[in-house]
């Protein structure tokens, strides 16, 4: 698919395209353009907010430009809560500590909360991540390219649980977590996230376009079912995975319900939960806020911009096939 | 929509095979699924099967639950409240879903054939919001909202359109409309990525060759660049109608639902019945409901997408 | 498939491992707890009683004055720690948008904190009355029912006589008017500023004043939600005499014609809005930013406030002035906050006893219960702990308003919900319902509520 589009491209340069700029298409750009700017508004302003004083934040006129850069924001946010950096717990060990709290064997130093969320953040949406493309991975190829009894059933299954928004099983997904002590862990947050069913309809879709030739052709040299999967099946779905990546990373960052109903703690709570937090501790303090939501957006825009091929790139594969 | 793209890809030639074959490669399927099925069945089915169990209780906090039949599905549909949260989510749905197709469409088409550099900054730009986060720009958002220093509201008087500060999350005229919009800035960033890529995909020497035969740039683009990007706007149909069901955030954080109910969707208020009223077996029929009606969309959608083949 | 089994039995071992642990525990922990029971008895005794059973607990606080302050939490946890070194405390701050709903979460999700901070409404007539809470019926030693104010006592118990809070402060909820506007506009002499009353044509005379003198919003019926509804209530009871609940706390009397025509009169008010686009805590920053000109939403810890500027003063630099609510009899009746400590009851008992430790500690002991009121800043509800305020003038100016407390009627049953059924009401007056049908509604579904939980 890429080689054509390379192809393709100088084409699409066309000179005689250029030249035809039309009256509408003139018209459109400045239309888009002034969307554009509606649509940084929001991260401009949450980032020169930040650097402003609390007189400027407050006032009734809105202040464009920072008349005055302070920081004293970024030192009220970190002088605040406090957290340690990682706390690494024994796998239930709540269930069998003394009083009922997890035993950690490794505590990292403490540092402002803020960072902490940031910590947790990551933490949960790689591990997402991972898990949804291993399993989906895995499922998509065996949904695609094998007859098995029950195929049908978990086929309408997975695509009927698809659409399903997560609040219709909040109250029996919290009891459950309760029950296997995962309640205020990430976990609570990480394992709805890798159930959801979208990641394994994603990948049958791209599992499907393996030849079947292949995959006979392995069969019949006697390579046993996982040596196919890692060596004829994984390098063909790549794309799709990088695809899945992306997807379950942005959507994990911003899958705030989950993390609103299941962590409680300061030390475990999310960037974007601490955030919400913040918002209705503070609503006096609108400079404090800018500071929190400022270190919520940057880091991951800035990955965002690194790796802007990628993203677009994958994003884009994921539909391909979808 | 999700269907329609499932059912192109559901029928396969089905070689005869020994049924000790069957059984082997029933194991082996089972074993590739199981990772993926401990999720699934343990985070998605089993609560949702819990769901449906308790939908017949009246359950709430540290008592137990009393069994009631069908008497919370009853209660539901003379519930004014719930009534409104499902048509309020079936506008957000309805709403959000083809302005954020045909809008992103329209940016992709215009911005596609700008130098690489401009194409790469719009589609950078209305990326921003979604991978701010919603929460963050929710802030942000809320202050440009306010009823007496919002910009919306300063911006509106100082070039004339309104004479009269509009509060704009506080009236029920406006609330749901504000939420949309919200909802549509930060969904249109992955559609927008998705259409560039298939729209500059698109096999540029047709499109010329139509024009050299006289077509102008509309047909060009419904005959043939349309169905080229028809799978790119399936996805996004399938992504953005997901989103928009998922909506949660926004009315959490803006409006609580309010005022009166005015935007209060399912999904909040199953979360407000849960936790604000503490009526558990309600909520969950409220569930169960919205989840039936997702099933039967789902299930009309299936049996369209057979007929196609 | 080998590897699971062999993780299993290992997870079972260091089960039976730690469950040994546990017991040995629980053995050592049975003996103190008698101990640390032993002097809850006798509170004069507490003083010595170091040996307390080691545990950890978790308290969660509403900002309760400095009580949702880190620095100064963690102070009152030092003087504890000094004296029980084996109980450990660690601290959770909630917030009045999101707090019940994350208590509330926490409880279906098993892990409630042990100790909550928070006042009566929450402690007796929601979670209490729903089973989670632990009786702290030994923490009221005959002493302490003495030394407590009886009113206050009234509030932290229900029907049947079991205590579900211990209280630590009290003040009265009031209204603030921006002075420096007030004057500007020349209605000053609408407002007794040694008593801090008026009457309630004074009050819109003032309003009006206020509008006509070019400040088009002048206050607002906040009604988003989520805390702050105190303000709200009583400007409405007071205005004409209404009442919101019975004497016996048994049922919703918001409907009175007392309280219709208080709630008519505010909405045609000019500069008056019923927004339900603000809460509380909104509000709040409106008026300490100069839009609005009066707050309903305050009391003595927002007057102390220096966020934005010195104590009393608006952002910009205006005179934050405290009123009672206005009446047309002359006798406010102001809400009362009254906030103190509760225990869930997590089915541990050396967690229970160990809480009820902390309790002793903070809100009895009387060499510390004093520094517990002052890190509030509200008013302590025991005789015995004198004024603390000695000397501070604002303090003593605001003690004023706790002679116009009223009846602490908010552990009426069905509490959690007729709070948020009234600010549905007050949200579909704001939309043009009629007051009548909007006020009825709210009675009949509170009133349900009160019903379904007595």
């Amino acid at each position: 698919m890429s080689a054509t589009a390379k192809k393709q491209k100088p084409l699409k340069r066309h000179p005689s395209k250029l030249k035809r700029m039309s009256a509408y298409m003139i018209l459109a750009i400045i239309l888009i353009s002034i969307m554009a700017v509606l649509f940084a508004f929001p991260l401009y302003w949450i980032i020169t907010g930040s650097f402003k004083t609390g007189a400027a934040i407050n006032s009734t006129t809105p202040e464009w430009w920072p008349g005055e850069w302070v920081l004293t924001n970024y030192q009220k946010l970190f002088a605040g809560k406090s957290a340690p950096l990682w706390q690494l717990a024994v796998p239930f060990g709540s269930r069998f500590s003394a009083d009922g709290e997890p035993i950690y064997f490794s505590v990292g130093p403490t540092v402002p909360a803020a960072i902490r969320w940031m910590v947790n953040t990551v933490f949960m949406a790689v591990v997402s991540m991972i898990l949804t493309c291993a399993t989906a991975a895995m499922a998509g190829y065996a949904l695609a390219k094998k007859r098995f009894v029950g195929r049908k059933l978990l086929f309408t299954l997975i695509v009927c649980a698809m659409a399903l928004p997560k609040q219709v099983i909040l109250i029996p997904l919290l009891r459950e977590m309760s029950s296997l002590n995962l309640y205020n862990t990430i976990w609570a947050v990480i394992f709805p996230i890798v159930g959801w069913p979208f990641g394994v309809f994603l990948m049958k879709q791209f599992s499907e376009g393996i030849p079947t030739e292949m995959l006979e052709a392995a069969r019949i040299d006697g390579a046993s079912e996982a040596k196919t999967f890692i060596s004829i099946v994984l390098p063909m779905v790549k794309p799709g995975i990088g695809a899945l990546a992306i997807f379950t990373f942005i959507n994990s960052w911003n899958d705030y319900f989950m993390q609103l109903i299941m962590l409680s703690s300061t030390s475990n709570l999310t960037i974007s939960l601490g955030i919400a937090k913040l918002q209705a501790e503070n609503s006096t303090d609108f400079g404090l806020i800018m500071a929190g939501a400022a270190l919520a957006a940057v880091p991951i825009i800035i990955i965002f911009l690194i790796f802007q091929k990628y993203f677009t790139k994958g994003i884009a594969m994921g539909a391909v096939k979808g | 929509m999700v269907i329609f793209l499932a059912a192109k890809t559901v029928k396969i030639e089905e070689p005869k095979r020994s049924s000790a074959l069957v059984r082997q490669e029933t194991i082996a399927s089972y074993l590739f699924l199981l990772p993926s099925l401990i999720f699934f069945l343990g985070f998605v089915i089993y609560p949702m099967v819990l769901c449906v169990v308790t939908s017949f209780f009246d359950s709430t906090m540290n008592r137990a639950d009393v069994f009631v039949g069908l008497a919370n599905y009853k209660e539901l549909f003379s519930d004014p409240v719930f009534i409104g949260a499902l048509k309020n989510t079936f506008i957000i749905v309805i709403v959000s879903v083809p302005v954020t197709c045909a809008f992103s469409l329209w940016v992709s088409s215009a911005i596609v054939d700008l130098p690489e550099w401009a194409t790469s900054l719009f589609r950078c730009v209305f990326y921003l919001p979604v991978v701010t986060g919603s929460v963050a720009v929710t802030v942000v958002w809320k202050w440009m909202y306010n009823n007496y220093y919002g910009i919306f509201n300063y911006l509106g008087k100082a070039v004339g359109l309104i004479d009269k500060n509009i509060n704009w999350l506080g009236d029920e005229k406006y609330a749901l409309g504000c939420i949309i919009l919200i909802l549509l800035t930060t969904s249109v960033g992955q559609p927008i990525v998705l259409y560039v890529s298939a729209l500059g995909n698109v096999d540029q020497s047709i499109v010329e060759a139509a024009e050299v035969d006289g077509a102008n740039d509309f047909q060009a683009f419904w005959k043939i660049k349309w169905p080229a990007i028809m799978p790119t706007t399936l996805y996004i149909l399938v992504i953005t109608t997901i989103n928009s069901f998922q909506c949660f955030a926004l009315i959490q954080l803006l409006t609580s639902g309010g005022p009166n109910h005015s935007t209060d969707t399912i999904m909040y208020y199953i979360y407000y019945t849960a936790f604000k009223l503490y009526r558990y077996g309600y909520g969950n029929a409220m569930g169960v409901v919205l989840a039936v009606i997702i099933a039967i969309l789902s299930a009309v959608q299936f049996k369209l997408g057979n007929q196609d083949n | 498939m080998k590897k699971s089994i062999s993780r299993r039995s290992f997870l079972k071992a260091v089960g039976a491992l730690s469950a040994a642990g546990a017991l040995a525990a629980c053995g050592g922990s049975s003996t103190s707890t008698a101990a640390s029971t032993a002097s809850s008895a006798a509170p004069a005794a507490s003083a010595e009683a170091s040996g307390s059973a080691a545990a950890n607990i978790k308290l969660w606080t509403y900002p309760i004055g400095g009580w949702g302050k880190d620095e100064t939490v963690q102070e009152i946890i030092a003087s504890f720690n000094a004296k029980y070194p084996d109980i450990k405390v660690t601290v959770e701050y909630l917030d009045y948008t999101n707090g019940d709903d994350q208590v509330n979460t926490a409880i279906e999700g098993g892990s409630a904190p042990d100790l909550i901070m928070e006042g009566p409404e929450r402690l007796v007539a929601n979670w209490g009355a729903k089973g989670v809470m632990a009786p702290l019926n030994d923490l009221w030693t005959d002493d302490a029912k003495k030394d407590i104010y009886e009113s206050v006592e009234s509030a932290c118990k229900n029907d049947a006589g079991d205590y579900y809070e211990y209280p630590l402060c009290m003040t009265a909820h009031c209204m603030a008017v921006n002075m420096t506007k007030v004057k500007e506009v020349g209605a000053d002499k609408y407002i007794n500023t040694d008593t801090h009353t008026w009457s309630t044509d004074d009050f819109l005379a003032t309003v009006d004043a206020l509008y006509k003198g070019g400040y088009e919003n002048v206050a607002a019926i906040y009604c988003s939600g989520q805390g702050g509804d105190q303000g709200t209530r009583a400007i409405i009871n007071n205005m004409y005499g209404g009442t919101f609940t019975d004497a016996a706390h048994t049922k919703y009397t918001a409907d009175s014609a007392e309280n219709i025509k208080a709630i008519q009169t505010l909405h045609d008010a000019d500069g008056i809005n019923f927004d339900a686009s603000i809460n509380g805590g909104e509000e709040i920053t409106l008026f300490r930013n100069g839009t609005l000109q009066m707050a309903f939403c305050w009391n003595i810890a927002q007057q102390l406030n220096t966020d934005n500027n010195d104590a009393g003063l608006t952002n910009s630099g205006d005179e934050i002035f405290p009123m009672a609510f206005p009446t047309a009899s002359g006798d406010p009746k102001l809400c009362g906050g009254i906030w103190g400590f509760g225990i869930f009851n997590n089915g541990d008992d050396a967690k229970i006893e160990a809480a009820k430790t902390f309790i002793d500690f903070i809100a009895a002991d009387p060499d510390q219960v004093g520094a517990s009121v002052l890190a509030s800043t509200y008013f302590p509800v025991r005789a015995s702990v004198g004024d603390i305020y000695a000397g501070n003038e604002i303090m003593s100016e605001y003690s004023k308003f706790m002679n116009y407390l009223g009846d602490y009627y908010q552990i009426t049953p069905g509490w959690a919900t007729a709070r948020t059924e009234w600010w549905n009401m007050l949200q579909r007056v704001g939309t043009g319902e009629d007051v009548t049908t909007a006020v009825k509604t709210f009675c009949d579904n509170a009133n349900a509520a009160a019903a379904a939980e007595a």
